[in-house]
C-alpha cells in the first residue's frame, strides 16, 4: 500500500464523525484496530520516567501500562529512550531478557507478543505507543508500517488535543479516561511524612513496597490514602 | 569553466537544503536565497520580507546590506510591490519604475535615486498562507524573462516550504512544553496533598482547599505553594485551620 493511502485511510478513522470527535480514548481503539492487535495503550513520558497512561483498550494493555509505570522497565520506555521501535514478539520465550521483572508479569497476564513505538513529532517526545498480541508472532511489514504511521498521528493528536487547554492545564480530553496515577502521587506525599524523606524517596518506597509483595501500586496507594497502611520509619509498611 | 545555470542552480538548491540540517536559522536561510538569486538571475539585488505576527512586512535578508537597499525594503511596510504582492498572494512583475510613480510614489522615486529601473516581488506561499515575499530590483529597464521568474519563485518555494516546517516543530515543541509542565504541576500538587493530609489529619479533598486558600490569601501560584510544601520550605501547620469536618475520611 501506498503510504499517502495508509495515512489518510488511519487519519479518517482517527478524526471520527461530528458526534464522535477526536478523543484521547478512541486513539487506543483505532491503533489495535489498524494494526489487528488485541490491544493496545499509549504512554505519556516525562524526565524520562513513565508519566501516566493516556487510554488503554482492555485490562491486559492496562497491565502492561501499569507494569511500566510500577517498574521503570518494558516495551514504551525502551521504546521513548531509543528513538526507535522495540519488538518482541515471543515475550514468553524473548531472544534476550531485557525485561526480567516486566516480562514474566506480562507473559503470566497472557501477554505472548508486545511492541513499543516512540511517540514523538520532529525532535519533539512524548511517550510511546504499546502493542500487545495474545500469541506469538512478529509484526508483519504491513502492520509494522501502520504501526508507525499511527504513532506518528497520535503524537500529533495529543499535541492538537493539548492545544484547546487553558494555559497550565491539562486539555480534558486528554484527562478523560486517563490514568496518571494522582492517588499513588498523593500516597507518596503521605508517605513522604511517614518516614521523613522526599516525595521522590517515598515513591521508591511505595513501589518496592507494591512489587514485593506482588500488590498493583493503586492498590497500594488507596491503602495508604484510606490509612489502612501506614509506613514507619524503621521496617516496611505495616497495615493498621 | 563556467557553471551552466541549470549546475548553478541546482547547487542553490543543495545549499539550501544544508541550511535545513541542524542549526537551522532563518535569516542564514533567507540570505543564502538573496544572493544566489543576484548570482543566477542577474539581478542588481535582491531582498526578503517576511510578514511578523504584528502583520507588517520587515525586511529579513538583503544581497547587500547597502543603507540605500535596506531603506528600499523598510518602505515597503507601507507601500510597493512586497506590500502588493503580499496582499494578494500573487506576483508582481516587470515594474518599471518609471511608469510606476503613481502606484507607489514615495517607493518608485527612492528605487529610481538608487539606480533601478525595474522591480519584481513574487510570494513566499505555501497553498493558503502567504508568509512574505521576495523582491528582485533591475538596474536595467527591460522585462524579466518567464524563466528567471520561475526559478526564483522555485527558490523562494523551497525557503517558503522551510521556513513552515520550522515553525510547525517549534509549535510542536511549545505545546509538549505545556504538556509536561500541566503534568508536573498536578504530580506537585497531589504530592503536596498528600503531606498537607498526613500532617493535619485530612482528607485529600479538605487538603486541596486548605492549600488553595493558602495560595489563594498570599497571592502564590498553586503549584508554587505545593513546590514549597514538598521541599519543606513552607509548613502546612502554618495554614490556617481547615473546615470543620476533619478527620471525616
Amino acid at each position: 500500500m501506498v503510504d499517502g493511502d495508509r495515512r489518510s485511510r488511519v487519519l479518517g478513522l482517527l478524526i471520527g464523525s461530528g458526534d464522535n470527535p477526536l478523543c484521547a480514548s478512541r486513539l487506543c481503539e483505532v491503533c489495535a484496530q489498524v494494526t489487528g492487535m488485541s490491544g493496545a495503550g499509549i504512554m505519556l513520558m516525562s524526565g524520562d520516567v513513565p508519566r501516566g497512561s493516556l487510554c488503554t483498550t482492555d485490562k491486559v494493555s492496562d497491565l502492561i501500562e501499569q507494569l511500566q509505570f510500577l517498574l521503570g522497565e518494558g516495551p514504551c520506555v525502551d521504546a521513548y529512550h531509543q528513538d526507535w521501535p522495540v519488538l518482541e514478539p515471543d515475550l514468553a520465550n524473548p531472544q534476550s531478557s531485557r525485561w526480567p521483572a516486566f516480562a514474566g508479569q506480562a507473559a503470566e497476564a497472557g501477554v505472548r507478543a508486545v511492541f513499543g513505538f516512540p511517540l514523538q513529532v520532529g525532535s519533539v517526545r512524548l511517550g510511546a505507543l504499546n502493542l500487545y498480541r495474545d500469541r506469538p508472532g512478529p509484526l508483519t511489514d504491513d502492520q509494522h508500517a501502520d504501526a508507525l504511521v499511527l504513532s506518528d498521528l497520535v503524537a500529533q493528536s495529543v499535541l492538537v488535543l493539548q492545544a484547546t487547554a487553558q494555559p497550565g492545564a491539562l486539555a480534558a480530553e486528554l484527562e478523560e479516561g486517563a490514568d496518571l496515577h494522582f492517588t499513588v502521587h498523593q500516597a507518596s506525599g503521605m508517605v513522604s511524612v511517614q518516614l521523613g524523606v522526599s516525595v521522590g524517596q517515598a515513591l521508591i518506597r511505595l513501589r518496592a513496597y507494591a512489587f514485593s509483595n506482588g500488590i498493583p501500586l493503586s492498590e497500594v496507594a488507596e491503602s495508604v490514602i484510606t490509612r489502612t497502611l501506614r509506613f514507619a520509619a524503621t521496617g516496611d509498611g505495616s497495615y493498621n | 569553466m563556467t557553471m551552466t545555470r541549470e549546475a548553478k542552480f541546482a547547487r542553490v538548491v543543495v545549499e539550501l537544503a544544508d541550511t535545513l540540517v541542524a542549526g537551522f536559522d532563518v535569516v542564514e536561510l533567507l540570505t543564502v536565497l538573496a544572493d544566489s538569486c543576484v548570482e543566477i538571475l542577474d539581478v542588481g539585488a535582491a531582498g526578503l520580507m517576511l510578514v511578523s505576527p504584528d502583520g507588517s512586512l520587515r525586511v529579513m535578508a538583503s544581497s547587500s546590506e547597502a543603507m540605500r537597499l535596506l531603506e528600499l525594503f523598510e518602505l515597503q511596510a507601507q507601500e510597493g510591490p512586497c506590500l502588493d504582492c503580499y496582499r494578494s498572494g500573487r506576483r508582481v512583475v516587470n515594474q518599471d519604475l518609471e511608469a510606476g510613480n503613481g502606484r507607489w510614489p514615495r517607493f518608485s522615486s527612492e528605487a529610481l535615486a538608487a539606480g533601478f529601473h525595474s522591480v519584481h516581488a513574487l510570494p513566499m506561499r505555501l497553498r493558503g498562507t502567504v508568509i512574505g515575499a521576495l523582491n528582485l530590483f533591475h538596474v536595467e529597464p527591460g522585462e524579466m524573462q518567464q524563466a528567471d521568474i520561475d526559478s526564483a519563485q522555485a527558490l523562494a518555494d523551497v525557503a517558503t516550504i522551510a521556513i513552515l516546517q520550522h515553525r510547525a516543530a517549534l509549535e510542536a515543541q511549545v505545546l509538549n512544553e505545556q504538556l509536561h509542565h500541566a503534568l508536573n504541576s498536578r504530580v506537585v500538587i497531589e504530592q503536596a496533598k498528600g503531606i498537607i493530609a498526613d500532617r493535619q489529619h485530612l482528607n485529600m479533598e479538605q487538603a486541596f482547599s486548605t492549600l488553595r486558600s493558602y495560595a489563594r490569601s498570599h497571592n502564590r501560584p498553586l503549584t508554587e505553594a505545593a513546590e514549597a510544601v514538598n521541599d519543606g520550605s513552607l509548613s502546612p501547620s502554618s495554614f490556617d485551620h481547615p473546615p470543620a469536618k476533619a478527620r471525616s475520611y
